[in-house]
């Protein structure tokens, strides 16, 4: 099992003005390629700080991340951007589009940033559209979309430069459990072809999935 | 990749709303303002040396100074101060001039012009060497004592009849047949004005000695400003008087184009002004738009764009806005010149409007780096934003 993520001992403090809101207490973990990790805790536990850290949307403010060998706080903002881009895909509970662009332009809009051809781009975002079951609504703008293909759209997208990791704050949290549950068995075929998954949830139903479960209390980890 | 940008940028520009796009009127007006500016200056500029060309650069005209003040004997030039002239080597001849503001009637209407009078021996010399052809009919010979070469526009317009060679018109009291009508020269003041033999105007006039204008014709155009100096002086002897003034044609176009320099620097100044409300215009809308946008920022950080990604989405996007800015502003700015152009023309002066093409690009680029450069700051706010803090704001 090779490790593919893993955390020493982070913090994370949000200053607001003069008060300092800790939202990480010292977490330390480690995830192997191929888990499919649920990642639950009450509201305001620090689920989503964590998952940004991984996530390389924001810095720690204290301790070691790293993503296979790289500690990623020694990297630069564009190898950052780098490994958003290419090792790490994500879905969010809402607002995961770009509104003014289709579907189609939304799944494709990753490689662009990868200075893959445009032809390229639009025949691999065709295909994963097809995958997720959307294939005739790929000139649709998000605004046009129900909540559950928003989804499905923001996982096509998550996939087209085959990352690694998958991120997924929530991603049924506003579904209902039908189309939550398509949603769920989406993420779980990806985990059975080979992506690690990182799931944060409230919901207990859905920690089934994983083979990994990590709780999450007032920013420090609970059990194991 | 640029292209890419260019895009999402055509696509952001689509979806702005009726009040970003009025933030483009400041660049608008601006590119206008310029292009019409240079264009019409640059045609007046050519306008005016044509006619100097023709008007022809070998030629030293002498003028008296005007009124001097109420008590001074203000004496005019005359026949001797043209004889002194006369006496000087190197001209190809000397022309004394008379000019009078003047009724003139034809069929019992009266009608209000410049009447000149010319001597005979020199003139058809003087009209050729001055580039006015004929448009009908001849020149006036010395037999002619009542004949007259009038202006195009005696014949057209100035009377409800129009007129024609061989039309009586009579100028106080004085009966002339037109023998001739010159081209159209292109300024209302020479296409009013009604030609005759200097004698006869004399006559008609009671003005035995005097003279308006002395225009010397000199032979190489090397000469004239030896022998400018030379008639300063020796009128001067003469007339122990300073109260005439000596100006070769290219003089006065240096003084002309000097008036213009000044006038085209004023009004560039004023279209500068409105370029920069325009650039802020831009900024502002700019601003505005990174500022709905941030959560597509942040979505596009999240996925892979770098800094400079974000940079040259927003710069390509307010480079676009400069430019069809510039695309309106050209149009209107040509627009305008071709009207000011027609109108010039409706007033009495021809002034040829020429578009060129060299000042159209000039304009679109300049539109554009103005669109560039008033985006550099909301561009460099919106590549700096952090991925959560875009991500999260309502
Ligand atoms: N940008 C921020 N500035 C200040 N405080 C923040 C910020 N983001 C999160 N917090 C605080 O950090 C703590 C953890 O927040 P986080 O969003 O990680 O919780 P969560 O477990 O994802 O909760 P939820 O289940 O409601 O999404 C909370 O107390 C929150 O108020
Ligand atoms: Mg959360």
């Amino acid at each position: 099992m090779t490790t593919l993520i893993k955390l020493e001992d982070v913090h994370k403090i949000y200053k607001l003005d003069s008060t300092e809101v800790p939202a990480l207490n010292g977490i330390s973990l480690s995830i192997n390629k191929g888990d499919f990790v649920a990642l639950i805790g009450p509201s305001g536990s620090g689920k989503s700080t964590a998952m940004n850290l991984v996530g390389c949307l924001d810095l720690a403010s204290k301790g070691e991340i790293y993503l296979k060998e790289h500690n990623i706080k020694h990297l630069s903002e564009s190898d950052l951007a780098q490994i958003r881009g290419k090792q790490i895909g994500f879905i969010f509970q809402v607002f995961n589009l770009v509104p003014s662009l289709t579907a189609l332009e939304n799944v494709a809009l990753p490689m662009a940033f990868q200075n893959v051809p445009r032809g390229i781009r639009l025949k691999r975002a065709r295909e994963l559209l097809e995958q997720v079951g959307l294939s005739d609504r790929m000139k649709h703008l998000p605004s046009q979309l129900s909540g559950g293909q928003i989804q499905r759209v923001a996982i096509a997208r998550a996939l087209i430069n085959d990352p690694e990791i998958i991120l997924a704050d929530e991603p049924t949290g506003n579904l209902d459990t039908k189309t939550g549950d398509e949603i769920m068995k989406l993420l779980y075929d990806l985990n059975r072809k080979g992506k690690t998954i990182i799931l944060v949830t409230h919901n207990p139903d859905l920690t089934k999935l994983a083979n990994k479960i990590i709780r999450l209390k007032d920013g420090k980890l609970v059990g194991s | 990749m640029l292209i890419d940008y260019f895009l999402m940028a055509v696509n952001s520009i689509r979806h702005r709303k009726l009040r970003s796009w009025l933030t483009l009127i400041g660049i608008v007006i601006g590119v206008a303002a310029i292009i019409s500016l240079i264009t019409v200056s640059r045609s007046l500029e050519s306008t005016i040396e044509s006619q100097f060309e023709q008007f022809g650069a070998n030629r030293i005209i002498v003028s008296p100074r005007g009124f001097q003040g109420p008590g001074t004997s203000s004496e005019g030039l005359t026949v001797k101060d043209v004889e002194t002239i006369e006496k000087i080597p190197g001209f190809e001849y000397v022309v004394p001039g008379i000019f009078l503001s003047t009724e003139v009637s034809y069929r019992k209407e009266a009608g209000f012009t410049l009447v000149s009078g010319i001597p005979a021996e020199n003139f058809e010399e003087f009209f050729v060497d001055s580039g006015v052809k004929l448009q009908q009919g001849r020149f006036i010979k010395e037999g002619d004592k009542f004949g007259a070469v009038v202006g195009s526009r005696v014949v057209e317009d100035m009377f409800r009849d129009k007129l024609r060679l061989g039309s009586k018109i009579e100028i106080k009291g004085q009966e002339f047949k037109i023998v001739g009508v010159l081209k159209e020269i292109g300024n209302s003041q020479d296409d009013n004005q009604i030609n005759i033999l200097l004698d006869t105007a004399r006559e008609i006039f009671s003005k035995p000695d005097d003279v308006d204008a002395i225009i010397a014709q000199v032979k190489y155009a090397g000469d004239i400003p030896l022998l400018q100096e030379k008639i300063e002086k020796d009128l001067e002897r003469k007339r122990d008087d300073t109260n005439f003034q000596v100006v070769t044609a290219t003089q006065i176009l240096e003084q002309i184009n000097q008036v213009l320099g000044i006038m085209q620097f004023v009004l560039v100044g004023i279209a500068a002004i409105s370029l920069v409300v325009g650039a802020i215009g831009i900024m502002n809308s700019m601003y505005t738009s990174v500022l709905e946008r941030t959560r597509d920022i942040g979505i596009m950080k999240a996925i892979g764009a770098r800094n400079s990604d974000i940079l040259k989405i927003f710069l390509v996007e307010s480079g676009l806005i400069g430019l069809v800015g510039g695309i309106f502003g050209v149009l209107f700015g040509s627009a305008m010149a071709l009207i000011i152009g027609q109108f010039s023309k409706s007033a009495g002066f021809t002034l040829i409007v020429k578009i060129e093409p060299l000042i159209l690009i000039f304009g679109l680029l300049f539109a554009f780096a103005v669109g560039i450069i008033s985006g550099i700051l909301p561009a460099y706010q919106a590549s700096k934003l952090k991925p959560v803090d875009a991500l999260r704001y309502e």
